[in-house]
């Protein structure tokens, strides 16, 4: 077990060193004069040099990703190139209010999902089981910008609800943050629902037809007893691995949503630095893949404590 | 965006059996009729069926000219414009209409190209295996551990959004998915027997791969074409809205929401809600058929 | 007629002055451009009033102001923005204000956008400031109380206020306003430059700055006001490039309290302020991305004032009944470029072609729902008092365009590409023009981009830099700014080599006229020199100008007395909860 999560680990460290690579190269592709956008077009050229001497914007490519690596792996990602304040600063609010947003958003789709997951499976092949499939299918259809402009402009404008804008003021207290956060983390909410919730039905539709749950059934126990120690356990794992792999997408809903909602968060944070700050953008890149890795390695780790056979397959 | 996961669940399901010629075609035969009974398939292509109309027709089927201007501006939903007309005094029955066109152009396109090269990528990784399946396993999954719509992003921010940038850029993103997929079915046939006796009969590593396990795993793959098509709707209009287009005039779904949500609370709902609509349905439709698909191979 | 204030007014005043009041007193200005006109060169309010009295101003006050700010859709009695604070509403309380998210660094010098100008005037302070309100939009005393010119206004004196500290307790004294200024010409800041160069302003005298200019200019007064953002004082140790954020200073009502280029900034208020104390105690900033966002949050309720907004998509706050519009006429304009010297474009009668396919009201209705100037392809505001409205206006007619593009050499038609930068309404211009431009000859293809990339890859390329802006591309629209007097647009934009000048248009006519205009003393003989310039650039058409819009803001019905400059510059001294 320990070694296979070492193996993970170091596997990760490769990937993240491709990713800072091809972030790098598609960044650079074409020569930008960093110097020139972050002064202004009108400013003169003497400033603008400047800035890119500074930067060391004109160093050949090879010493640029030289120095990257360098700071990434001494945890040292330098200042913002667009604001006053080192990267990790930057970075590291963003990150935290991606995070509220973020586990707001599960704590309100995992249990709604999974209930109805488990809900539509029990009632396999009904108009309930059918409605929650097509309620699913519909909802992950549709793109987390469209729910985001409709959420905004039914609930927060015309019934007025919940606040339209993410972000609460400085300072306040959780529950107004989270009141803040309510329309976003809804947006998050219908997309993932849908992905879920099938999940789980089919993980739950398998387990009911195994024959471990016609053995437990047979001995005697009541339903209630095999959904809990048989069905669930077995039924859930699929929901587990889902749930894991959706973390990591998240952060790229996060993009249009915070946008539409104005919270700077990471989405917002990465989409704003991606023509003018190479720092931040990729420090973001990496924050968000290793959180996608961290997650998908979670996800294995619960399978694994869920499932002992899989816990040989993954070591394998 | 873009789970992955119901494929490779049902990937895994597929009896990896070796089948001769013509078992296929009857099996072909049978899973087409299954296909055609099942309500969520003709739903699905129906509504296809109808985008692909309005792409095909243009103008001879759409009441105006998507680019035509001159009708007064921001006009609710009516009899002389079902779809209202937008801020700048177009109808947006016609601009939405329109739409169908580039993205029925583009999606297909970019799905089908993700599709070949992941094919032949997953088709070396999980047969041939050694360094070269690691080297290329690698670099998938650095990419995909960026999730699609933030990697868009940089691609777009940096290349634009000419329709071939948007072809390729979906492919690039998609093609790990399907790599992860074929090669882990990939993995599976080529312990089987067939494959081995093949080996034996002294063929080469191309011939097993491409006369043997490809005709093997076509299930998968055009499960995983379907699915991928649905998604790069979705992501194109995602990314489309997010970075925005140089082109404003063009009638591409996601730059209307863009350009119009702004313009709901106002109440001017309809130039934002219809196009959103008409993704949310073409990418429902996709779906529909997509998930039959699946299952009738499943079965 | 009392003709006493006259004699008096001879003996005070300059040429300038007396010049102003006989154009008033004989009724070629109307009121409100007197006032404007008068506080610029220097003459107090109450004497301006004295003449307005003299001269039976009286009966037509209200008429007159209400008729002056012709696209005011501001309910009359809710736009006080004289009322003093101290009189008002309640003191204490916070406002929260909308704009849009700064474009670069706070750098007073450097910065170009109105997000920008407005967090740097919160704290930093002009010479001359915004006028009492809209209804006289002159300037009013800032940090100079009284200013004059000497005979030919190539030397101006300003008298600075005394007492005045920044914000780290310092004096503040003409040095400052010497180092500033060096500041603004050194980086060739596009008001001043040719008006004055380093060393231009003398400081020998700590409560009086003397500006000897390169050449005369009535216009000075503006151009170290609010109307050329980028002249705010700052303090001696600033250099280019210096910060608000990284040096906080100032010497205005408000202290930078807190600021995150990526969500907002707080201020606070300055004790010290010369000054009336502030009813508030400060305001906190939310910076927006999105206008969308923007006015959705205001609707809410959210924030209590935009700094900016535009028609499209902020219709729900003009029906918003919590909610007070200003709108106010500005020389915000936007310039449709084509390259004179070279490309498709090189013949004028191609220009004039373009020209004559704008339907130049449907484009005002459908962006501004008429909330706009007409425009007539030259740069002379009917804002301005020199406005001549007498030159033809330039009407659709797309077969006059056909025929004219045959005569050119392009019976066909001829296509192009319409290049654009995302700001406001631009994106839906082009989009307007690509259709109105299709039913005379031409096939536009639109090329729009961030501003990011915009200025510097179509617009104005830094290479090749001699002549500025020869690398421009052949068809564009750029953005333009409101300014008090058209001298930016004359210069910049138009003049042979000017740094701006993207359609690299060059006229020895329009040189004359610019330098006739400049040097011209007096109304009269301004809105003379403006008539020839609005000729000739309606004959050459180097740049179509399709419309000059008004300046949209407003703000909650729970606040008074918000005040804002068509610059995005707010001024929340005189504000207070209702």
């Amino acid at each position: 077990m320990t070694r296979y999560v070492l193996r993970r680990l170091a596997l990760s460290i490769i990937t993240l060193f491709l990713i800072i690579l091809i972030v790098f190269l598609i960044n650079n592709v074409f020569p930008s004069d960093i110097g020139r956008r972050l002064a202004g077009p009108f400013a003169p050229q003497v400033q603008v040099d400047e800035i890119n001497e500074k930067l060391g914007t004109n160093d050949p490519l090879i010493n640029q990703f030289g120095r990257l690596v360098k700071g990434v792996a001494t945890f040292d990602y330098g200042d913002s190139y667009a604001q006053n304040r080192p990267v990790s600063d930057v970075i590291g609010q963003a990150f935290w209010r991606s995070m509220k947003l973020l586990v707001y958003a599960l704590v309100l789709t995992i249990p709604l999902s999974v209930m109805a997951g488990i809900f539509a499976a029990r009632r396999h092949g009904t108009v309930p089981d059918r409605a929650v499939v097509t309620l699913g299918v519909a909802s992950s259809s549709i793109p987390e910008f469209v729910s985001s402009v409709i959420l905004q402009a039914v609930i927060g404008v015309k019934l007025g609800w919940f606040h339209v804008v993410a972000k609460a003021p400085d300072g306040a207290s959780i529950l107004t943050q989270l009141s803040y956060l309510t329309l976003p983390a809804l947006a998050l909410v219908i997309v993932y629902f849908g992905y879920i919730a099938r999940m789980t039905r089919a993980g739950v539709i398998a387990a009911l037809d195994a024959d471990y749950t016609r053995t437990a059934t047979m001995k005697g126990l009541s339903t209630t007893q095999v959904l809990r120690r048989h069905v669930l356990r077995n039924g859930l794992q699929p929901t587990v691995s889902v749930v894991g792999v959706q973390i990591g997408y998240v952060m790229g809903s996060l993009v249009a949503i915070e946008k539409i909602f104005n919270y700077p968060g990471l989405g917002l944070t990465i989409f704003n630095a991606a023509s003018k700050d190479p720092p931040v953008l990729v420090a973001g890149v990496l924050v968000v893949a290793t959180v996608y890795m961290l997650a998908t390695l979670a996800s294995d780790l619960v399978l694994a404590w869920m499932n002992p056979r899989a816990r040989l397959e993954v070591s394998r | 965006m873009s789970a992955t996961t119901p494929l490779t669940t049902a990937a895994s399901a597929m009896p990896p059996s070796a089948q001769p010629r013509t078992e296929r075609s009857m099996a072909r035969r049978e899973r087409w009729r299954l296909l055609r009974r099942r309500p969520g398939f003709i739903a699905g292509s129906v509504v296809l069926l109808f985008w692909v109309v309005c792409a095909v027709g243009g103008e001879r089927v759409s009441p105006h000219g998507p680019l035509q201007t001159g009708f007064p501006s921001s006009q609710a939903p009516s009899g002389s414009h079902l779809f209202g007309t937008d801020q700048l005094g177009r109808d947006v029955l016609s601009r939405v209409m329109a739409g169908a066109r580039d993205v029925l152009l583009v999606s297909p396109f970019a799905a089908l190209l993700s599709v070949i090269i992941g094919t032949l990528l997953g088709l070396i990784g999980g047969y041939i295996r050694g360094i070269a399946d690691e080297v290329v396993s690698r670099v998938m999954e650095a990419v995909l551990a960026i999730p699609v719509i933030l990697m868009g992003l940089l691609v777009f921010s940096t290349f634009g959004t000419s329709k071939t940038v948007k072809i390729l850029t979906i492919a690039f993103l998609f093609t790990p998915i399907v790599f992860r997929t074929v090669r882990s079915v990939t993995l599976a046939e080529a312990e089987l027997d067939y494959v081995t006796s093949a080996r034996l009969r002294g063929e080469g590593p191309l011939y097993i791969m491409t006369r043997e396990i490809v005709p093997n795993i076509t299930g998968p793959i055009v499960v995983e074409l379907t699915v991928r098509v649905g998604y790069a709707i979705f992501t194109l209009a995602t990314l489309v809205f997010v970075v925005g287009g140089g082109r404003p005039e063009e009638p591409e779904w996601g730059n209307m929401v863009s350009q119009t949500y702004g313009l709901i609370q106002g109440g001017t709902w309809w130039p934002a809600i219809f196009p959103a609509l008409a993704i949310a349905s073409l990418v429902i439709a996709v779906n529909l058929i997509a998930d039959s698909v699946e299952s009738v191979y499943a079965s | 007629m009392d003709w006493k204030p006259f004699d008096r007014a001879r003996a005070t005043v300059g040429p300038e002055g007396l010049d102003l009041i006989e154009s008033y007193s004989k009724g070629r200005i109307n009121r409100r451009d007197f006032v404007r006109r008068g506080t610029v060169i220097g003459l107090s309010v109450p004497f301006l009033g004295a003449v307005i009295a003299a001269c039976g101003g009286d009966d037509d006050t209200t008429s007159d102001d209400t008729a002056a700010d012709g696209g005011s859709d501001t309910t009359p009695g809710t736009d006080t923005g004289t009322e003093p604070a101290d009189t008002g509403g309640a003191t204490g309380g916070i406002i929260r204000v909308a704009t849009q998210k700064p474009a670069g660094p706070l750098d007073p010098v450097g910065m170009q956008d109105l997000g920008t100008y407005g967090i740097v005037a919160q704290c930093f302070e002009f010479l001359t400031t915004l006028g009492d309100s809209e209804m006289s939009p002159g300037v009013a005393p800032g940090l100079a109380e009284t200013w004059e010119s000497n005979e030919d206004g190539s030397v101006w004196t300003f008298h600075l206020r005394q007492g005045v500290k920044w914000h780290d307790g310092t004096d503040f004294t003409s040095a400052d306003v010497a180092a500033t200024m060096d500041r603004l010409a050194e980086a060739n800041n596009s008001g001043l430059n040719g008006v004055i160069e380093a060393g231009s302003v003398d400081a020998s005298d700590p409560a009086v700055a003397v500006f000897t200019l390169l050449a005369p200019n009535g216009n000075l007064p503006y151009l170290v006001s609010l109307y050329n953002a980028q002249s705010v004082i700052t303090p001696v140790a600033y250099t280019t490039g210096t910060t608000l954020d990284a040096s906080p200073n100032g010497t205005g009502a408000w202290k930078l309290k807190s600021f995150d280029a990526a969500t907002g900034a707080e201020f606070e208020r300055n004790p010290d302020w010369w000054g009336p104390a502030p009813a508030l105690e400060g305001s906190v900033w939310s910076f927006f991305d999105d206008e969308g966002s923007m006015v959705t949050a205001a609707s809410a309720g959210e924030v209590d004032t935009l700094v900016q907004f535009q028609f499209i998509g902020g219709d729900a706050l003009f029906n918003d009944d919590n909610f007070t519009v200003n709108s106010f006429q500005a020389a915000t304009h936007r310039q449709i470029w084509m390259r004179c010297d070279t490309g498709q474009f090189a013949d004028p009668k191609v220009r004039q072609a373009l020209g004559m396919c704008i339907d130049r009201q449907a484009l005002i209705d459908t962006l501004f729902g008429g909330q706009a100037d007409i425009g007539n392809d030259h740069v002379i505001a009917p804002v301005f008092p020199y406005f001549d409205a007498s030159v033809p206006q330039r009407e659709r007619d797309t077969e006059g365009a056909r025929a004219l593009l045959a005569e050119a050499g392009f019976p066909d038609g001829l296509s192009a590409v319409l290049h654009f930068g995302e700001l406001q309404e631009i994106p839906e211009l082009a989009q307007l023009i690509q259709a109105q431009a299709a039913e005379g000859g031409f096939t536009l293809e639109l090329a729009g981009e961030s501003l990011d990339t915009f200025y510097g890859a179509q617009w104005c390329p830094g290479e090749p830099a001699d002549p500025p802006c020869s690398g421009a591309a052949e068809l564009g629209i750029v953005d333009y700014g409101h300014r008090a007097t058209p001298d930016v647009y004359l210069n910049a934009a138009l003049s042979t080599g000017g740094v701006w000048n993207s359609s690299q248009y060059s006229s020895p006519a329009f040189d004359a006229a610019f330098a006739d205009f400049s040097a011209a003393i007096g109304v009269e003989a301004q809105t003379a020199a403006c008539k020839v310039i609005e000729e000739i650039l309606l004959e050459d058409t180097p740049v179509i100008v399709p419309y000059f819009y008004n300046y949209i803001s407003g703000f909650s019905n729970n606040f008074t007395g918000v005040r804002v400059s068509a610059l995005g510059q707010m001024f929340l001294d005189q504000a207070a909860a209702a």
